[in-house]
């Protein structure tokens, strides 16, 4: 029983990481070889012949992501620099806005507190394509398509659902004590805010903020349809490449993913602890 | 603080001055490919004799038409000059994005040097009107490429002449075609007949099924009365896409679903012996391959051969403002010099719609291609380009699809497809409604 | 002091920016779709009329957008039941404590971590018939070498595939949650009792895993409803047996240009999405005050 056990977390755990594994080998490779009827899988030093398994291995793909490629207006750099500031910006907003928002519902008694939270988190299953062409019509007359900040507005809101939920949870588990102390010895709500809710609550802030900045990195549906032109992120850049008449370059592509991807799988470890509350809206704690 | 509000003014000043004395600029954009490259090296010289600054953006074909249409929804396009595909052109004249250019174009260019198809499909709505929405730029057609040194192997060439009873040789007709696809596919070495355009992700599959419909007698409709049953699903449309399925037999692995990108691939890793591509993908393939290469025309079915109409012309936007729209006119009546002309055609994949240059024998020599490029020409014809072309390239996509998958009978694909044609155009105001 | 804020306007000051930036940003473009799927508005921005349900009757009369329902709803109903069997079948396998096992679990969360648009294109890769790597993988192994993304009967299936890989970890993540939550000392009860480890199963770890299951398979069905980027990536937007929901919404919009007809369209797909939310909402509501009290 325990023998089959393995067995079947094994294989799955083969088969679900060799993509990934093949993502890091495409990254080693010359496009010729990403393109070959030929199945090349061994790196070696030398290119081996035609028809078999070795490919000369290089890092040529991981040196050429700062020169812009055919087809593209700028290097991968340059779109993750868009990707970053994107990102950034929009996940500080939600988790300010989103902490500010929980820290009224946790303390005040508001009159249909409940119905509130549900609308905001109701917000979050709305599909993106339903919403995107009002929100297209709104930014042209603004002129905020294709600006950076026409997607960290959108990013904040989409956003703001999980950062309201995951603080509420973070704020209610921070005793009102605290709180009451400073108030009697003299502080104002905002300044109990500030300096005794802040801190205590920084570490929850930090965890909404990395699932606020997974779901801003990853997002591709906003970003193809508002931001084609000036302010590209990196999912757009990279989905832009195909049909490339010099093909897509597939080294480039690999190696651009891995380094786009190390900032998320480095964050997911740091918040292990958390992913389960992150991924359910605080509903379940661990 | 003084110091700071000086400097702040300053800065002011220095960018005023820079925005008034920026250099006059014109933003073309186009789709990715070697002759957008050449177009921009033209421009440069425009810009050391005008100084006119041009810039040509490329962007790849599979997003070109999605970007296009987003950036014209804006209050000003980022782009003077749009080099648009032939299909775009009634939504461009009838939604107020193209600037009718009827009155200007015949003082920049004389008409009666445009081969009749280019103007017929390329700048004029409706197509042969004599209203002009776009000036000539590129011409195009499909062609085949095909591996002229599996074509010239003395082994090869006994063995078909043993086993077909002739020479091997570039096909003619679409017979001749399916014998010499059948004679090289190889699977089990890994080598296949053929790839022809099969693809779903915009109108390849469409500009593949083309040349079989027209040759066999079949049409995409009425073009005065739009009535399409009878037309599209006739008992030779039905013959004709009955044998493109047929060939499909002899196509690389994944050749059912084949697009401009994937042919390129398949015949650059040496695994397909003839693909079927628009000539400006080509030159690419020339380079990396040399003596390797040669050029066929689409084939013919008895005395029929059409071949898909490929191609853009310069269309100026309406929602640029009217000095831009000057200068981009400029660059275009530019362009249009013969001595321009001249230089255009020797650039890999550009070719002009000037009658007398594409039979100049400096336009033949240019490229290897471009002979068979020139015979192709008066074989052109195209797909819809009425507003709604979009939708029913995608409905064609959809049903042309399942027929070659095997989804659907090919008479009960083309039947279903005339009549969501006809649906599609009855919507759009343009066939009566029953 | 205190009460001022209890009662006062300023409490509202803190949760004000979050409403306001949320009707502006949802509440408002929702409303204002409505009047877009009343007229024939085009995406380049032309002129456009009133043209009543017009647009309505046109969804419910072209069968590609019954045909898109019924795609989505067999996506999601068999996206969902694979991930949540693999996923569970993963948490059990992995309850017990062993020396690896948040290495192991690390890795295996890697996939619902990526950005699903450059993912899907990179399976592209993989599953092209023509130099993919799953094939000649296949090929080595003497099986035979489907066109993975391409035959009508496998490209559904492919893209099922490549949601299952990149989301049966969410599934594994609650489910783990899931069986930890159960006390032991309630299995402890059981063998005594001397049940077998299928009655044991059946009786105390599926329903007491069953809240929070349902609860992942809710989360999971509204994001795999709105599943695009891999569609996008994979088959494209108008690929009759892949084309769902928002494949074919953007194919309407972006490509045709018809944004009422697209906005109209939407509106009706938003009513089973309502429908689907307020399930899940209710669902959640119930989970919390369990949790609470």
């Amino acid at each position: 029983m325990r023998g089959l056990r393995f067995l079947f977390v094994g294989v799955y755990l083969c088969l679900g990481t060799l993509p990934l594994l093949w993502l890091g080998i495409t990254s080693l490779k010359e496009r010729p070889d990403t393109i070959s009827v030929h199945l090349k899988w061994l790196p070696s030093g030398a290119a081996g012949a035609e028809d078999d398994a070795y490919f000369a291995a290089t890092l040529d793909a991981y040196r050429q992501l700062g020169v812009v490629y055919a087809g593209a207006d700028h290097a991968f750099y340059h779109y993750l620099k868009n990707s970053a500031l994107i990102g950034l910006l929009s996940t500080l907003a939600s988790v300010f806005i989103g902490t500010s928002a929980a820290y009224g519902f946790s303390r005040f008694p508001i009159p249909g507190a409940k119905d509130w939270l549900f609308f905001i988190l109701s917000t979050r299953f709305l599909p993106p394509l339903a919403v995107v062409v009002p929100v297209l019509m709104m930014y042209r007359e603004f002129d905020l398509q294709n600006t950076h900040l026409g997607l960290i507005i959108l990013y904040t809101v989409f956003n703001l659902s999980l950062a309201v939920w995951l603080m509420k949870g973070f704020i209610d588990e921070i005793p009102r004590a605290y709180e009451e102390a400073a108030l009697v010895d003299g502080y104002s709500r905002l300044q109990a805010f500030r300096l005794i809710i802040i801190p205590r609550a920084a570490s929850g802030m930090a965890v909404t903020g990395v699932f606020c900045l997974i779901s801003a990195w990853n997002e591709y549906g906003f970003a193809m349809t508002l931001n084609n032109q000036d302010a590209v992120t990196v999912p757009v850049y990279f989905a832009g490449l195909q049909g490339n008449v010099q093909g897509i370059p597939w080294p480039q592509v690999c190696a651009g993913v891995l380094l786009f991807v190390a900032p998320i799988i480095l964050f997911t470890v740091l918040v292990r602890r958390h992913l389960l509350r992150g991924v359910t809206f605080g509903t379940l704690k661990q | 603080m003084e110091r700071a509000v000086r400097g702040g003014i300053l800065l002011l000043c220095l960018s005023w001055a820079s925005t008034v004395w920026a250099e006059e600029k014109v933003t073309i954009w186009w789709a990715q490919w070697e002759p957008a490259a050449a177009l921009q090296i033209l421009g440069n010289e425009f810009e050391e004799e005008t100084g006119i600054a041009v810039e040509v953006k490329q962007i790849p074909w599979p997003s070109y038409q999605d970007q296009v249409f987003l950036n014209f929804g804006n209050n000003r396009t980022d782009f003077d000059i749009v080099i648009g595909d032939s299909q775009w052109i009634g939504r461009g004249a009838t939604k107020g994005l193209y600037l009718e250019l009827t009155d200007w174009l015949p003082s920049a260019v004389d008409i009666e040097t445009i081969h009749p198809r280019a103007a017929r499909y390329l700048c004029e709505y409706p197509p042969g009107s004599g209203k002009f929405f776009a000036a000539p730029c590129e011409t195009d057609a499909i062609g085949f490429v095909y591996r002229k040194d599996w074509f010239e192997n003395e082994g090869e060439r006994a063995a078909f002449k043993t086993r077909y009873g002739r020479e091997l040789q570039p096909p003619d007709t679409w017979q001749e075609f399916r014998d010499v696809a059948e004679f090289f596919h190889r699977p089990e070495q890994k080598r296949y007949g053929m790839s022809l355009l099969t693809g779903r992700g915009y109108d390849s599959i469409v500009m593949g099924f083309q040349p079989f419909l027209w040759a066999w007698g079949g049409d995409w409709g009425d073009a005065e009365t739009f009535e399409v049953q009878g037309h599209l699903n006739s008992d030779g449309a039905v013959e004709g896409l009955r044998f493109f399925k047929d060939l499909l037999q002899f196509a690389t692995e994944g050749g059912e679903n084949a697009d401009y990108y994937f042919n390129l691939e398949a015949f650059s890793n040496g695994s397909t012996a003839m693909v079927l591509d628009y000539f400006p993908f080509y030159p690419g393939i020339v380079e990396s391959m040399g003596d390797q290469v040669g050029f066929f025309k689409v084939p013919r079915n008895g005395d029929r051969r059409f071949i898909s109409l490929g191609g853009q012309g310069f269309s100026i936007s309406k929602k640029t403002p009217a000095h831009q729209q000057e200068l981009a006119k400029q660059f275009i009546a530019w362009f249009q010099q013969r001595r321009v002309q001249e230089k255009w055609i020797t650039y890999p994949g550009c070719f002009t719609a000037n009658t007398e240059l594409l039979e100049s024998d400096a336009f033949r020599a240019a490229s290897p291609y471009n002979a068979t490029f020139a015979e192709s020409l008066d074989h052109l014809r195209d797909f819809w380009n009425v507003p709604v072309y979009n939708e029913l390239l995608a409905a064609a996509v959809q049903h042309l699809g399942e027929a070659l998958d095997g989804v659907r009978e090919p008479r009960e694909a083309l039947d279903a497809l005339a009549e969501e044609h006809e649906m599609i155009l009855m919507e759009a105001g343009l066939l009566e409604m029953q | 002091m205190r009460g001022d804020w209890d009662r006062g306007w300023l409490r509202y000051g803190f949760i004000a920016p979050a409403l306001v930036l949320l009707v502006a940003m949802n509440i408002f473009p929702l409303l204002y779709s409505i009047v877009l799927s009343f007229t024939n508005a085009d995406l380049v921005g032309s002129n456009s009329s009133w043209v009543g349900v017009l647009n309505y009757k046109f969804v419910f009369k072209f069968a590609k957008y019954g045909q898109a329902l019924r795609t989505t709803a067999l996506f999601v109903f068999l996206a969902v039941a694979c991930e949540l069997l693999l996923g569970f079948g993963l948490a059990y396998a992995l309850r017990d404590r062993f020396a690896l096992k948040p290495l192991v679990l690390t890795v295996l969360l890697v996939p619902m971590m990526l950005p699903q648009a450059v993912m899907g294109l990179f399976w592209k890769l993989i599953l092209n018939g023509n130099y993919g790597a799953l094939n000649q993988f296949l090929g080595l192994l003497g099986f035979s070498q489907p066109q993975w993304i391409t035959d009508p009967d496998l490209k559904f299936l492919s893209v099922l595939m490549v949601d299952v890989w990149m989301w049966t970890p969410f599934m594994m993540l609650i489910s783990l949650a899931a069986l930890q939550a159960i006390p032991p000392h309630i299995y402890e009860a059981a063998a005594i009792d001397r049940a077998s480890p299928w009655r044991t199963f059946r009786r105390i770890t599926l329903p007491m895993c069953a809240p929070l299951l349902g609860l992942a398979v809710l989360l999971r069905a509204t994001d795999a409803l709105k599943q695009f980027d891999l569609i996008m990536a994979l088959t494209g937007p108008n690929d009759r047996v892949t084309q769902t929901l928002s494949a074919l919404l953007y194919q309407t919009v972006f490509r045709d240009g018809k944004v009422g007809l697209g906005t109209a369209y939407s509106y009706v797909i938003l009513v089973l999405v309502i429908a689907l939310a307020s399930v899940f909402l209710r669902y959640m509501g119930r989970l919390q005050r369990e949790s609470d009290s």
